[in-house]
């Protein structure tokens, strides 16, 4: 498999990825995250940016979500 | 007699249901964090009580309102738990389902949105999922209540489990459930709990999970001794090639089990997008028009409030009251021949006082109508994306936009509306500048100067005031955020649930609910206050019937007026209320309704005379900053647990106050206005 490994703020909306990991992420937002069943392993896909540098928008476990760019950046994905 | 406890996710449509099964009326919102305290109503059959917990995704709590439902179940005995599910959020709904079910005490599941579930293609088999899960499940529509009769039905005919233990019990692998076992026996030889509350399985689980809650409520002497068993655990655990933590295992344990039973009980093979949500967000989340279109909401709302229909009917209320009621009160008064004291006591003091905020219920219950639209359409969640960046930057979050908007309407819940915040830095904070949201209160005093002063420019008066607080707030966090605070990190993250529209009856309760506060007000600290006020005006060290200049109020008054003459407004009159004011700021124009009446003169030719256009500018500005009032600074302490912090707020507020007044009415005076 051929698969591109690239971090979650560098996606655009419309794009799809399934999370590789989420180490460098601060362990009270993975605890959150992981909350919403959102965690290694899961699909998603970008909705909407922001602008000004605000939040990313994301579909993930049936549901959508807002978080930082800079937390974004800390998470891994496979691009798909 | 039941005590059932109602638990579930966050934005599950729990307070609706709590609504639909008890005679009581509650408070709804579309977010995370509505339900800041946990609340009890009788069932509608009369058969117990029923407890609202704030929503939780999992037993281990992140933030403060997480907290309340995990130390519920630790410290009071419910005997039935009803835990609401998101059909068309099955997976993540079921954590907590899964954990509830090891309790030891019955569970009935409440199935809701399967209206939202069937529109976006997703079936969930009822039958099924109550099998898999081994407890009664009931579908439901929240919202309109159909499926909560069932309920209720099986909510009286629910029998405690012979065992102690729910059938759908999950096995959490022979490392894990050994450790539960020697826990168990831990807790059994320290006699712990003492009474019938939660079973020693779902204790023990959470000591595994590492349930901050569960943990303080234990006896102090058993810490070293569960330590080992945790640690011996994590080593078997290890040893079996495992490599997560054991709440990440236990997680994963439940996940495998949730998507097992997810197979059987679900069909999802025809889901559909979120295709409305995704529209609307399209429009409101828009790199181009969001913000615009955010502002001009704000802007929209301020002009129904004032301008479009509040003003209106608040003119209408005010003819009637000034006019046929008063007119009735003094007929029925000579009428019974009441005395000159009682005459003038209930005219000019109760009627004066209470009628003079009384007019303005219509503003504020149209305030209070437009931010229940916000909350319950799914926007508030929206606007903290939206500000999340600004906010950052004055060392907040996105989520401290919520306690603000809602504190436009009263400070009290917004203070409370905080505790959903994660960050206890930010959210300290949060609490310490939602006084500078201008709360409904403070409206009586800036229609009552704006309308006298500034009659054409009303609306853009009292904007002006409301953005001058929130500019003020944003300064103040900047300042407080890098001087009081070091550096902590900042978290946001923030789930969006799908649009909804409001429905009326909720909309008007949930306005009902926190409008009736205002009124109650009315009736007690603001009647009760005009008559002591009208009675320190009617006394004074000379004797009764005085002139007012000599008025125990007028010396009250005295003594702080020449405090306030650098900043426009060196009167006994508005020193007097504005110390009145701290009871409720409402209270500042029902004093000067007392203070300012004469007969056959409007009050508003009374302070026409009385202040120049810039000294009541000043006035206003002064009122907006000025002290929390009494019930807000009540509630700064109880829910930062901190005179230190109280103190703050109170000092803080009063020296801003002090300081852009000053600066406004000395600048202003300088430049040539007067």
């Amino acid at each position: 498999m051929n698969q591109e490994r690239i971090a979650l703020d560098q996606l655009r909306p419309g794009n799809s990825a399934r999370i590789f990991q989420m180490d460098l992420v601060a362990p009270l937002l993975k605890s959150r995250l992981s909350d919403l069943g959102v965690e290694e392993g899961t699909a998603i896909k970008i909705k909407s940016r922001i602008p000004f540098g605000g939040p990313i928008t994301l579909e993930a476990a049936g549901q959508l979500i807002g978080i930082r760019q800079s937390d974004a950046a800390r998470i891994e994905v496979f691009l798909s | 007699m039941k005590n059932a406890a109602l638990i579930g996710n966050p934005n599950t449509g729990k307070t609706s249901l709590f609504n639909k099964l008890t005679s009581s009326y509650e408070y709804v919102g579309n977010w995370s964090g509505v339900t800041v305290e946990k609340k009890v109503g009788e069932l509608r059959d009369n058969s117990g009580l029923l407890t609202d917990l704030p929503g939780i995704y999992s037993l281990r709590p992140l933030s403060k309102d997480e907290a309340v439902a995990a130390h519920y179940l630790m410290e009071e005995s419910p005997s039935l738990l009803i835990n609401i599910v998101d059909a068309s959020q099955l997976e993540r709904n079921l954590q907590l389902t899964l954990q509830l079910v090891d309790y030891g005490k019955p569970v009935v599941i409440g199935l809701n949105m399967t209206d939202v579930a069937k529109a976006r293609g997703i079936e969930v088999y009822s039958d099924v999922l109550a099998d898999e899960l081994g407890v009664p499940v009931i579908p439901l529509i929240a919202r309109t209540g159909a499926g909560s009769r069932e309920l209720l039905e099986k909510v009286r005919e629910l029998e405690p489990p012979s065992d102690g233990m729910a059938a759908g019990h999950l096995f959490y692998g022979a490392a894990i459930e050994e450790a539960v076992d020697r826990i168990s026996r831990e807790l059994g030889a320290a006699s712990f709990p003492k009474d019938t509350r939660a079973s020693l399985r779902w204790i023990a689980l959470q000591i595994l999970e590492n349930n901050p809650a569960v943990m303080d409520a234990l006896p102090h002497g058993l810490n070293d001794s569960l330590s080992l068993i945790c640690a011996s655990c994590s080593s078997r655990l290890e040893a079996e090639g495992v490599s997560q933590s054991i709440p990440e295992y236990m997680k994963h344990i439940r996940t495998e089990r949730i998507n097992r039973i997810c197979r059987k009980a679900m069909d999802r093979s025809h889901q559909k997008p979120h295709s409305l949500t995704e529209r609307i967000d399209s429009v409101v989340t828009h790199p181009l028009f969001g913000l615009p279109l955010f502002a001009a909401f704000m802007f929209l709302m301020f002009q129904i409030t004032f301008d479009w229909v509040g003003n209106p009917l608040s003119d209408l209320l005010d003819s009637f009251i000034s006019g046929p009621l008063n007119n009735w009160i003094s007929d029925g008064l000579s009428a019974i021949h009441a005395s000159a004291f009682t005459s003038a006591l209930i005219l000019d003091g109760i009627a004066g006082g209470v009628g003079g905020v009384l007019v303005f219920v219509p503003q504020i219950f149209l305030l209070f109508l437009m931010i229940s639209f916000i909350e319950d359409s799914g926007y508030m969640a929206r606007i903290t994306l939206l500000t999340d960046k600004w906010m950052e930057k004055i060392g907040l979050s996105g989520k401290s936009i919520i306690p603000f908007i809602i504190g436009f309407g009263c400070n009290v819940p917004a203070i409370m509306a905080a505790r959903s915040i994660e960050q206890p830095k930010e959210r300290t904070l949060t609490m310490l500048l939602v006084p500078l949201m201008s709360c409904s209160a403070r409206l009586p005093v800036y229609a009552l100067f704006a309308g006298i002063f500034f009659e054409s420019h009303q609306a853009l008066i009292v904007l002006s005031l409301y953005l001058l607080g929130i500019v003020s707030a944003m300064l103040a966090a900047k300042l407080f955020s890098s001087v009081l605070f070091n550096g902590s990190s900042s978290l946001f993250v923030i789930e969006l649930p799908p649009y909804r529209m409001p429905q009326m009856a909720a909309l008007f309760r949930n306005t009902w609910e926190k409008g009736k506060g205002f009124l109650r007000k009315a009736g007690t600290i603001i009647m009760g206050g005009s008559v002591v006020i009208w009675l320190l005006t009617f006394c004074g060290p000379s004797g009764i019937n005085v002139d007012m200049n000599d008025s125990f109020l007028a010396w009250i008054g005295g003594l702080v007026a020449p405090l306030l003459s650098p900043i426009g407004f060196g009167t006994w009159q508005a020193g007097a209320s504005l110390i009145t004011g701290f009871m409720a700021k409402e209270v500042v124009v029902s004093t000067m309704n007392i203070i300012y009446h004469a007969p056959g003169d409007l009050l508003g030719q009374q302070i026409a005379h009385a202040f120049t256009p810039l000294q009541g500018l000043s006035f206003m500005v002064f009122v907006l900053l000025y002290t929390p009032c009494l019930a807000t600074v009540g509630v700064i302490r109880k829910e930062s647990a901190s005179w230190k912090w109280t103190l703050f707020s109170v000092g803080y507020c009063l020296i801003l106050a002090y300081l852009v007044s000053f600066i406004f009415y000395q600048g202003a005076r300088l430049l040539g206005f007067s």
